[in-house]
């Protein structure tokens, strides 16, 4: 009887302990970012918002009871290193899922390992379209806007809002402001307004001027501009010395035209440039100001919207490891198709039909005055009111 | 023919002023490096980090509280101090080695990048703004110009004035086309050909310089900027004719004509194309350009 209890209590001992170590074995995430390279600036803000996001889940008892551990990785902005690295991460490392990559051609390659691994993956940063558009894979999420949601977020807000019917579209001509052109085109033929003219400079076009009789006769209301950051300070500070800007049209553009750090150069002519993006830490809700105050405490800069979204993404696991009750790649896949989670700037839903979450977008205005320059939140679109044409066939 | 006269009065005409302006631009770019290849035979690949430098002076000039008419003259003389450091360090010892043009090709190339990188250290790689001196638009019927576009465009013209008067119509000018020619013998005469070419240098990296100061109010400063216009400056030389003052203005023009002229009827893109189509037909069919190299004509 004796040695019979102390069997018994030894096997349940023995059960308890390979109970409690695979509890213990944690969830492997592998964050596979740029930290060299041209888009390090943008890594480093994924990085953060990942971490900060492991750390508080973490602290708070992890994914259903096991923690998180994270494996960073370095994909030099390269897209065939982003694939080298994903392949030795999830045969190598064993991480169930890999977060992280900016590049969108990265991206598309670790979607593509990740099917073929039987694991996982999502991006919070990559912008083309077609990822979870024409080559979406069921192993592969985004949790941020991608450059469709942009522009429509933004045509619809111009539509309701700002007086005119005549639309004029202004994008490099080149791949991405070719898309962008057709995608706002769209948009405007569906709000019911007029393109009165598509002007298409090459990208890096030194002077703008001589478009600017083009422009001038095609009497617009609203000029919608796809040109990057260095292009836009040509075009908006030229359009000022022609007397064109501020104040003559309403000019609104791709996020990322407009920054802190251009608007310096452009000046008064940036005044009123209107721009649609998926976070501003000018947000004013209990939920983004919390946020914003740990973000701050911790990195001693402000939060965006890459940081924003990385973060949200650790909360899409747990969300989905809740719902589905186990981390294994089917169940947490399933769970997190059609889910809804909360982050800080409110809930999103992660569509099921294409593995692309609809989000609340954000029309920001830039506003000069003298010398100082401020980003404030004039609006912002549901998602429910954003048109995102589902093109996904994969799944 | 009412129909004629309105599409040549509103579309055409406003066009070919536009033109005419960014078309100066280049022409004040392209000055600088057409004197250095004419007399030096360097193909000065820095020429555009020299414009730059030019840029990047006044806006500190200027934010240090110098008015900008004063910085025009001060600012380019970080250009002419590099390029002195150039010519007297690098290009110098270079001479009479084998291969000169091409070991010429390759410093000035390692020095573009090298001072690219310097601007970008110590300036940041976000564009930088110079408040233009002189705001409002001039109009003219249909044609819209701002009043800074028209004095830089003056400037620009009084310049190339003032520089052909000085090569063709004075003794300094008549050494300067003699030393081009043929620089043994002109040595042999007890020219000093070493300050003569340090001083070309030095005259082209100030040129160099004064377009930086000029062009940044239209087009902003980056550490990339002197690399954008700086392809169009060398197609606009070759088209022109190496080392001619006349051929790089009237090239320089005909290239912002391109531009504005040809975004009327083709897509902009192809602007640039063209361009260097004309400068490959130019070099397989008359490889010294339209007009006559500096001490050739």
């Amino acid at each position: 009887m004796n040695r019979i209890s102390t069997l018994l209590c030894a096997a349940t001992a023995l059960v308890g302990l390979g109970a409690s170590a695979l509890a213990d074995e944690p969830f492997k995430l592998g964050l596979l970012t740029s930290k060299s390279g041209t888009l390090a600036p943008v890594g480093v803000q994924v990085e953060q918002g990942v971490m900060l996001a492991i750390d508080e889940i973490n602290a708070a008892g992890g994914l259903l009871g096991r923690q998180i551990s994270v494996t960073l990785e370095d994909d030099e902005s390269d897209p065939q290193v982003a694939a080298r690295k994903a392949e030795r991460l999830y045969q190598q490392v064993g991480v169930d899922f890999i977060t992280g990559t900016i590049h969108s051609g990265g991206t598309l390659a670790v979607g593509q390992i990740a099917e073929r691994e039987g694991k996982l993956a999502a991006t919070t940063v990559s912008y083309a379209t077609s990822i979870t558009g024409e080559s979406c894979r069921e192993s592969m999420f985004r949790v941020n806007a991608h450059a469709g949601i942009q522009a429509a977020a933004l045509v619809t807000w111009l539509a309701q809002n700002v007086e005119g019917d005549r639309y004029l579209i202004l994008a490099p001509d080149y791949e991405m402001g070719r898309d962008a052109t057709s995608m706002f085109a769209q948009q405007i033929e569906a709000a019911g307004k007029t393109l009165v003219n598509t002007v298409l400079p090459p990208l890096g076009a030194t002077d703008f001027s001589t478009y600017f009789a083009a422009i001038r006769s095609a009497q617009p209301d609203v000029i919608l501009t796809m040109t990057p950051g260095s292009d836009t300070v040509r075009l908006l500070t030229q359009l000022g010395e022609y007397g064109m800007a501020p104040g003559v049209y309403t000019i609104a553009g791709a996020s990322g035209a407009v920054t802190a750090g251009n608007v310096g150069a452009i000046g008064e002519p940036a005044n009123g440039f209107l721009t649609a993006a998926g976070y501003s830490a000018e947000i004013d809700t209990p939920e983004n100001r919390q946020f914003v105050e740990a973000f701050r405490s911790r990195f001693n800069q402000d939060p965006d919207v890459f940081a924003v979204d990385s973060y949200s993404l650790v909360y899409l696991l747990k969300a989905a490891a809740e719902k589905a009750g186990a981390l294994d790649t089917q169940a947490l896949r399933d769970a997190i198709r059609g889910t809804t989670w909360s982050t800080p700037v409110g809930d999103k839903i992660m569509r099921a039909e294409d593995n692309q979450a609809a989000v609340d977008m954000f029309v920001i205005e830039v506003s000069i005055d003298g010398n100082s320059a401020s980003f404030g939140v004039k609006d912002r679109v549901l998602a429910a009111d954003i048109p995102i044409e589902d093109k996904c066939t994969a799944f | 023919m009412d129909s004629l006269f309105s599409y040549l009065y509103i579309v055409f005409l406003p066009q070919v002023f536009d033109g005419l302006v960014v078309g100066m631009a280049i022409v004040l770019v392209a000055l600088g490096l057409t004197l250095i290849f004419g007399l030096l035979g360097v193909l000065n690949l820095a020429h555009g980090e020299l414009y730059i430098a030019g840029g990047y002076a006044a806006v500190a000039l200027v934010a240090a509280g110098l008015p900008f008419w004063l910085a025009v003259f001060a600012a380019p003389f970080l250009a002419v101090g590099i390029g002195f450091m150039i010519q007297q360090f690098g290009l110098g010892p270079l001479q009479g080695r084998p291969h000169y043009p091409i070991l010429t090709l390759l410093l000035t190339f390692g020095i573009s990048l090298i001072l690219r990188e310097a601007a970008q250290t110590l300036a940041g790689p976000d564009p930088l703004r110079l408040a233009p001196p002189v705001t409002g638009v001039l109009v003219v019927g249909e044609i819209f110009l701002p009043k800074y576009r028209v004095v830089v465009f003056a400037i620009s013209a009084a310049l190339v004035a003032a520089l052909w008067w000085g090569l063709h119509r004075t003794l300094l000018g008549a050494v300067l086309r003699a030393v081009a020619y043929d620089r043994q013998m002109t040595a042999s005469l007890g020219i000093p050909t070493r300050l003569v070419f340090i001083g070309t240098f030095a005259m082209g990296s100030f040129l160099a310089g004064l377009a930086g100061v000029l062009l940044t109010p239209i087009y902003s400063i980056s550490p990339e900027s002197g690399h954008g216009f700086i392809l169009l400056a060398f197609a606009t030389i070759i088209i022109g004719g190496m080392g001619s003052v006349f051929g790089a203005v009237v090239a320089g023009l005909a290239v912002g004509q391109m531009f504005s002229l040809g975004s009327l009827w083709i897509p902009p893109v192809w602007a640039e194309t063209l361009i260097f189509v004309a400068m490959l037909l130019v070099l397989i069919v008359r490889p010294q350009g339209l007009f006559s190299q500096i001490g050739r004509g």
